[in-house]
């Protein structure tokens, strides 16, 4: 006979959940602001030398830069294209990784010994490094940092996805449903999908953390994108030399970073605890 | 020394789960509880011990030696632990610790192990030496058998001297010469004048130990005396149906019918000179056998001789190491189906239950009325479906396994020990649905258990595999057919 389990403090619970819906709020609001800021403000190029360096003001909440560009207009267009990049490159990796742990964990043998040798070479490479040779390849296109990044990521899913489903396979229930011949479609509707889905979404919220982090430092050291289009990395190096005389252009970015990276880091103990 | 419970009550929320007036204990008596599970046993036993879950109300008196403690303080027994009172936990491989060797896991609750370690770890030699575990101090209790870790368990928890020792659930998981050893140790301790308190449902264990025996129910003892008059000419029809429930009692149909081996049923599974052997370890050995319709086989033998293995090799979900397995037409499109020793390991867990039959049902195109009469005819109600696996209880879902594997109206169903984790009730009410519905629909059986007197009430012949741990590895097994 089991005893009974003791059950979560319901404060605690209530806690978690305030911290969880805060975050939802500030990455809602984010959102929103790469959705319509660059709709609010369309012109993030247009230079105006005679405003260098503005202060910020009610038609410029954040003043403009050291060419006279509007920061809001700038920051706007960097924050979409972050998000953007970010939600492609591990929808991307999700799905490759995903689809190739689950062919490797059901079939075996050589799909199994191809596939994890190769995820073992990427492995071996650091992630950073996979997509600056690839930039350098490129020279900074939009897509070779989107490959990069996504062949920077898959792996983790691969290995993940492999190691469960291996565990899931060769259950008994599976067994079972094997016998009852219900089919791969039911195996990985009720036994693989249930069992993965936590650790998925947890994994892909991490992963967009990452990968924007990863934009920006790219951006930051000058081998990302590539100036004029705007990138919070890239703003925080160009507004850098002005620091003194104009301190909210290189905190703005540095705010927006940090939103999102916390955001998303408060929001993944939801599916991490369930 | 002498041990007396007084008016303990244990309950959770309104619920009362243990209500108990008077327990008293002797030196050299055994005193043992049976009933079936959720009558309140184990949390009586933890109740003395001190270990019962902070969110359960405990009130009550304990005296030991003249000294009485408030049941209701949980730490204060805490003192007596190891060298007063020890407590021989459910499944020892579970408290074990994988990473400990034996011997230095014995030698910690030698009372001398923090001032001299030495001295401890001779004490512990010695213990598992007299134990017969003197070659096997330097193992880890993965590597162990069920009644070798059982051993080990025992000396952990009777390494202190404790007078008074809680045996829970100690024969679960054992099989027959495991038990045989497991009440031989007890008894020893009864020897040396201790004071045992057993909680099984293990009604053979109970026999063995002889002393009291207080049956429980619902949170109360309904009946209680010595062994031989309560197990024997019971008064309480709650006790006349547990002594009813033990398989040598079942008097059933389906017991006497079905096809008794006739050479000419047709076969469904031939295997031809089967082998297998898992890390140098030899399980079987040039076996053939020949599962016909409608016929009823037991594989039995004590644990880690093959049984299960077997069984799967036949099944063709494990490939022997040689010879070769032929299934008839008939076993085609999951005619053929297993039964788990664990069912919520064999559902989906994360899945609805009415989800996971609805796709049997979808696959195979059957109506829901087909589904409805089983539900009816087990005794299921039709709400469970909408519980998770592990929302249901062990009895009820293994039903609703036989549920699943009959819906495909099987030529075969494997039951690979079905009932080993239930007590005996649940254990009489799950086997006879399932041979219910393998009388009705004449299918074939292949059981796999290491209880004989289970073997003996449900099947026409055994496949006896091994006989003891050490031979099994050498000896060569074949068929034998009973009548």
């Amino acid at each position: 006979m089991t005893l009974p389990l003791t059950l979560p403090r319901p404060a605690e619970a209530v806690k978690g959940q305030r911290i969880r819906h805060a975050a939802a709020a500030l990455l809602a609001l984010l959102l929103l602001f790469a959705l319509l800021g660059p709709v609010a403000w369309p012109n993030h190029a247009a230079q105006d030398l005679s405003r260098f360096l503005e202060a910020p003001s009610l038609a410029e909440p954040l003043g403009r830069d050291h060419l006279g560009r509007s920061v809001v207009a700038r920051l706007a267009h960097a924050t979409q294209l972050s998000l953007m990049m970010a939600v492609l490159c591990v929808v991307t990796a999700l799905l490759a990784g995903t689809l190739a742990g689950i062919a490797a964990a059901w079939r075996g043998g050589w799909v199994d010994t191809l596939l994890h040798g190769l995820s073992e070479a990427f492995i071996a490479l650091p992630a950073l490094l996979v997509v600056l040779m690839f930039s350098a390849v490129a020279n900074g296109d939009l897509w070779t940092l989107y490959v990069g990044l996504a062949l920077a990521q898959w792996v983790e899913y691969f290995r993940v996805v492999r190691a469960r489903s291996g565990l899931v396979l060769a259950g008994p229930a599976v067994e079972a449903a094997g016998l009852l011949k219900l089919g791969p479609v039911h195996i990985v509707r009720r036994h693989l999908w249930p069992e993965l889905r936590p650790l998925l979404t947890t994994m892909a919220t991490f992963g967009v953390g990452t990968s924007i982090l990863a934009l920006s430092t790219l951006g930051f050291v000058g081998v990302g994108i590539q100036p004029p289009t705007p990138e919070l990395g890239l703003m925080i190096t160009e507004a850098f030399p002005y620091y003194h005389e104009a301190p909210w252009m290189s905190l703005a970015p540095v705010l927006v970073l940090t939103t999102v990276l916390m955001g998303l880091l408060a929001l993944r103990s939801k599916e991490s605890s369930t | 020394m002498s041990m007396r419970l007084s008016h303990l009550a244990v309950s959770s929320g309104g619920t009362t789960l243990v209500d108990v007036e008077n327990l008293h204990f002797e030196r050299g008596q055994a005193v043992t509880i049976v009933g079936e599970s959720g009558s309140g046993k184990s949390l009586l036993a933890h109740a003395i011990m001190g270990t019962l879950p902070g969110n359960l109300t405990l009130q009550g008196s304990l005296a030991v030696d003249g000294t009485t403690y408030d049941l209701a303080e949980r730490t204060n027994r805490r003192a007596l632990w190891g060298h007063a009172m020890s407590l021989l936990p459910q499944e020892p491989v579970l408290s074990l610790d994988p990473t400990m060797r034996v011997q230095e896991q014995v030698a910690e609750g030698a009372r001398s192990f923090t001032s001299d370690k030495a001295s401890a770890r001779l004490s512990a030699r010695t213990l598992l030496g007299s134990l017969g575990l003197g070659h096997a101090a330097r193992a880890y209790p993965h590597t162990l058998s069920g009644g070798m870790t059982q051993r080990v368990a025992f000396a952990a928890a009777t390494i202190g001297n404790a007078q008074v020792l809680i045996a829970d659930e100690p024969s679960k998981g054992l099989d027959e010469a495991a038990r045989g050893e497991l009440a031989g140790l007890l008894q020893r301790h009864l020897d040396g004048d201790g004071i045992l308190l057993t909680i099984t449902h293990d009604l053979d264990l109970a026999r063995e130990l002889g002393g009291t025996v207080l049956v429980m129910k619902d949170a109360h003892v309904i009946e209680q005396g010595p062994a031989g008059q309560v197990l024997t000419e019971p008064a309480h029809p709650y006790t006349r149906r547990l002594l009813g429930a033990e398989p040598a009692n079942w008097n059933y149909c389906w017991a006497n019918s079905g096809t008794v081996a006739e050479p000419a049923g047709q076969p469904l599974i031939t295997g031809e000179a089967l082998s297998k052997s898992y890390g140098g370890q030899r399980l079987f050995f040039d076996l053939s056998v020949t599962v016909r319709q409608g016929e009823r086989i037991a594989l039995s033998g004590p644990s880690g001789s093959g049984k299960t293995t077997l069984g799967n090799i036949l099944l063709r979900l494990l490939p022997p190491d040689s010879g070769r397995v032929r299934h008839a037409d008939v076993l085609d499109g999951g005619r053929l189906q297993k039964l788990y020793q664990d069912p919520t390991l064999a559902f989906a867990p994360r899945a609805a239950l009415k989800d996971s039959f609805g796709d049997v049902m979808r696959r195979h195109r059957l109506g829901p009325d087909r589904l409805e009469e089983l539900m009816a005819s087990l005794r299921l109600a039709p709400g469970l479906l909408e519980r998770m696996p592990g929302q249901v209880s062990g009895g009820e879902l293994q039903r609703l396994a036989i549920i699943r594997a009959m819906l495909l109206r099987p030529a075969l169903v494997f039951a690979d020990e079905p009932t080993s984790r239930l007590d005996l009730i649940t254990q009489q009410e799950t086997m006879s649905c399932l041979m219910d519905q393998v009388d009705s629909q004449g299918c074939a059986l292949m059981l796999v258990t290491h209880d004989q007197s289970l073997a003996d009430a449900v099947a026409h012949r055994s496949i006896p595999l091994g006989t003891d741990d050490a031979q099994a590895r050498e000896r060569k097994f074949e068929t034998v057919s009973a009548p």
